[in-house]
């Protein structure tokens, strides 16, 4: 039960490895993106009603819950697929804009982003994602600056958009150290 | 102890400005999202990764500095988003392991 009067403390829980697969329909363009708890990729390409769904790639990540060690409540993140930091590729974009605003006070601005295609999936409240910026906000000890989080909504066009998520890509292109 | 002690005593070379930091805890990993759930703010953090996203997470937990070990270089893009961001990079020609009997010696746990 939540406690409306509680100032959460969140703690990162529930923590789950896995892999986010983005895929593409062969027939009508679309870009999809699931989270995927196997242990390894899958890699097959299938059919879904009039879609033909083939893998273009998948990345290591998590996916958490938070919880109040003040109050217990705890909040589900099951529509997050990742938070993305704005690099400022786009000065039209909404994200670009509130990341100039913010900079001047040393307040990163990460983008809160949910799984693909934004139409019919699940969105992330507003109250999910404010207790995404004060958990991290809570966690930083002496720093001078601050995290924004804000909606994936804001941003302009998601296929322009060059900043990345925070995720385990190029893993398997990592060149070991060589031998001294 | 502060992160310019750190670059003093153990002759780490400053890939980007360095902005001084408390330093507090070392963490090793080359999995960015390991470092979003492990990670402590004002932790070291040693790694082999150069991608542009180790700024995006170093700055999320409040990372004092990313170290990257093996002298591995580190491209042109990653080390201009942390000088914007003020995310300290460091460079270390040795393996983690050679790294963190320093780290200890200096008195970072």
């Amino acid at each position: 039960m939540k406690d409306e009067t509680c100032t959460h403390s969140w703690e990162m829980m529930n923590v789950q490895p896995g892999f986010i697969i983005t895929e593409n329909c062969f027939r009508c363009d679309m870009i999809s993106t699931y989270f995927s708890l196997e242990e390894r990729p899958p890699l097959e390409e299938y059919r879904e009603g009039d879609h033909f769904w083939n893998v273009m790639g998948s990345a290591q990540s998590i996916r958490f819950d938070l919880k109040c060690s003040k109050c217990s409540y705890l909040m589900t993140f099951e529509e997050l697929c990742g938070l993305m930091m704005c690099t400022g590729c786009d000065e039209k974009c909404k994200i670009y804009k509130l990341m100039k605003e913010y900079e001047k006070e040393r307040t990163w601005v990460y983008v809160a982003f949910g799984y693909l295609p934004i139409e019919g999936r699940k969105k992330l409240s507003p109250e999910k994602i404010l207790a995404l910026e004060q958990y991290f906000n809570q966690r930083r000890k002496s720093s001078t600056s601050k995290i924004k989080i804000v909606s994936d909504e804001l941003v302009d066009n998601i296929r322009n958009c060059y900043a990345e998520l925070i995720r385990d890509i190029d893993m398997i292109s990592l060149k070991p150290p060589e031998n001294k | 102890m502060k992160l310019q002690e750190v670059i003093d005593k153990l002759s780490l070379k400053a890939l980007t400005d360095v902005e001084d930091r408390n330093v507090s805890g070392v963490h090793i990993s080359d999995m960015l999202s390991e470092v979003m759930s492990s990670a402590q703010s004002e932790n070291l953090w040693l790694t082999i990764q150069t991608h542009k996203n180790i700024v995006s997470a170093a700055n999320l937990i409040d990372i004092s500095a990313v170290i990257v070990t093996n002298g591995k270089i580190v491209p042109e893009d990653t080390i201009e988003l942390a000088n914007r961001y003020h995310v300290n990079i460091l460079s270390y020609p040795e393996p983690a392991f050679k790294l963190v009997s320093k780290l200890i010696e200096a008195g970072i746990q």
